[in-house]
């Protein structure tokens, strides 16, 4: 199995012409396989029990925050299914939507990245080195984000800058409503450009799929309410996390 | 052209039944190559510019000619002739747009091999496309017609989406002018098409123009009765009288009441990836008189939106004059 599309240019010269879709198939299952394997880990592994929702409502998330991602996510699911159902076959016309959902996630992550870096505590999401042992240490619990979480953010930040930048490159090699395209990269770049946006489309379709499956997972179902209502119980932070590490709000 | 060039090997199969063909089809799918009259096939072959792995000859498969009369309508075969289709009496009595359109195919020698179905699914002519450069349509990531420095003349006005190709057809707008059916078999069984939906634009799917399937097989065209005997024009636009694709053609199908337009359908061909329906024309001249005051009135709505290449804007008058010629008394 390849992982890049080889082809011969105006010139005669072989040149990368993107990712080999067949990786799709791969990465299905290597995502299903991923995660079959940790259902039945959990299953084997004696479960935590659940903390009450009851009692005291603590602030996780701003009603900003959880816009931010669930119009992150829109987006996100957006380009692709726009990207990826023409691939397997299922045409229609796709282009318009996928370039107009790009824009959205771009603008998302801008204001995301401005206000993280001057209204927030982006240090709060960056992994620090006591947070590598918290994995094998039952007694030390997380700040706000786990490990995990904190990861998880950390790949799909990296996927989605390098799949943001290589669409806004080929974006540029389309006709817009604000230009036409300019026609000026080559063959080769254009090549490194759709194969970086494939294998980054390809590994943000795997870490969705994880980032989906943990969040209807039922010890972790509590923070995805929190991303729809904002808010956990004392009980809950109390259970997952290190009140020491992490004051919020009630 | 280096010296060991030869022809390629080539599995051929010559079925004689459609239910034998669409199982080959099915078989081997994007491998497979479905031959007609080869008018298409032979270029690309000759050009090394595709090799498929096996071909699937048509020609023994007699279901697949012939025009027959039927309920509502008539039907033709894929495989019948351009020529046949051009010389039929019951096409050119009743539904001599597609007979007109027809005669204008390509050259005598060419009409005389190639089959409607051919031509119907035949490939663009893009000529960068059909050098083999790796463009949009051929599975690449660019489109050579479509620069500033670029060969487009020919290419699309309308409907562009990073590929400029557009359909060569000729009959293609007279059957889609007629409301015909396009029929389709495969392993699976068999679907009808409406012609308007048959092709395919490459915001859709840029790698094909029409919306058959790799194991499809295009059997027949039916035309229904709607359109028989309705007043009919068909004017093709090319460098060069005989053996040249269309730089603009049109079809128009109207039927006239007390000189009065009550209906029409109006396509124009070379000027976008499918045949292009005028709505906005159809429309205007319903309920006004088939004249040159109504052709100069609605000329204009047949290239709004048309977004020309920098060797292509010719195309917009010409548009607008096969318009007015069309509505002429």
């Amino acid at each position: 199995m390849d992982i890049a599309k080889v082809r011969e240019d105006v010139w005669g010269r072989e040149v990368i012409a993107g990712v080999s879709w067949d990786l799709l198939w791969l990465v299905v299952v290597a995502a299903f396989v991923v995660i079959i394997a940790h259902i039945v880990i959990m299953l084997v592994l004696k479960a935590k029990a659940k903390a009450s929702d009851a009692g005291k409502r603590l602030e996780r998330h701003t009603p900003f925050d959880r816009w931010f991602h669930w119009v992150t996510a829109a987006s996100v699911f957006v380009l692709l299914v726009t990207g990826v159902f023409p691939i397997i076959g299922i045409n229609f016309s796709w282009l318009t939507i996928h370039w107009i959902a790009g824009i959205v996630l771009t603008l998302a992550i801008v204001v995301h990245i401005v206000r993280a870096c001057f209204w927030q505590d982006a240090m709060s999401m960056w992994i620090a080195p006591s947070d590598l042992s918290e994995p094998f240490d039952d007694a030390q619990k997380p700040g706000k984000y786990s490990l995990a979480q904190k990861t998880m953010h950390l790949v799909m930040s990296v996927l989605v800058l390098v799949v943001i930048a290589t669409g806004i490159a080929l974006f540029l090699q389309i006709d817009t409503p604000w230009w036409e395209r300019s026609n000026a990269m080559t063959e080769a770049t254009l090549g490194w450009m759709f194969l970086l946006h494939g294998l980054s489309t390809l590994a943000l379709i795997g870490v969705t799929a994880l980032h989906m499956y943990f969040a209807v997972r039922p010890e972790k179902l509590f923070y995805t309410r929190s991303m729809f209502k904002g808010w956990i119980s004392e009980h809950e932070l109390s259970a997952n996390h290190d009140p020491a590490r992490w004051k919020p709000s009630e | 052209m280096p010296a060991y060039d030869v022809m390629p090997d080539i599995e051929l199969f010559q079925p004689v039944s459609v239910e034998d063909a669409a199982e080959l089809a099915g078989r081997l799918g994007e491998k497979g190559w479905l031959l007609a009259g080869g008018q298409d096939t032979f270029g690309w072959l000759k050009d090394r510019a595709k090799s498929p792995e096996a071909m699937i000859d048509l020609k023994g498969i007699d279901a697949l000619k012939g025009i027959r009369e039927t309920a509502d309508g008539i039907e033709i075969g894929a495989f019948t002739t351009i020529t046949e289709i051009a010389e039929n009496p019951i096409i050119k009595t009743r539904f001599n747009l597609l007979a007109s359109a027809a005669a204008h195919v390509a050259s005598p020698q060419i009409r005389n091999m190639g089959t409607l179905g051919g031509n119907l699914c035949q490939d663009t002519r893009c000529w960068y496309y059909r050098r083999g450069l790796s463009c949009y349509r051929a599975g690449g990531n660019t489109c050579y017609a479509s620069g500033p420095e670029s060969m487009n003349r020919e290419h699309a006005v309308f409907g562009a989406s990073r590929c400029v190709a557009v359909s060569p057809s000729d009959t293609a707008p007279a059957l889609v002018a007629l409301e015909a059916t396009m029929i389709a078999t495969s392993a699976n069984g068999s679907r009808e098409i409406r012609a308007e939906d048959f092709f395919v634009g490459p915001a859709v799917d840029i790698v094909n123009m029409t919306t058959l399937q790799a194991d499809e097989i295009l059997v027949s065209v039916r035309i229904p009765n709607t359109w028989a005997n309705a007043e009919f024009y068909f004017e093709k636009v090319a460098d060069r009288n005989v053996w040249d694709f269309a730089l603009v053609s049109i079809a128009t199908a109207m039927k006239i009441e007390g000189g009065v337009i009550r209906d029409a359908r109006i396509l124009c061909g070379g000027v976008e990836c499918v045949p292009r329906r005028l709505t906005a024309v159809e429309n205007r001249v319903v309920g006004r008189p088939k004249n040159d005051a109504t052709g100069d009135a609605v000329a204009a709505l047949a290239t709004v939106g048309a977004e020309p290449l920098h060797q292509n804007q010719f195309k917009i008058p010409l548009m607008e004059n096969l318009v007015r010629r069309a509505l002429r008394a």
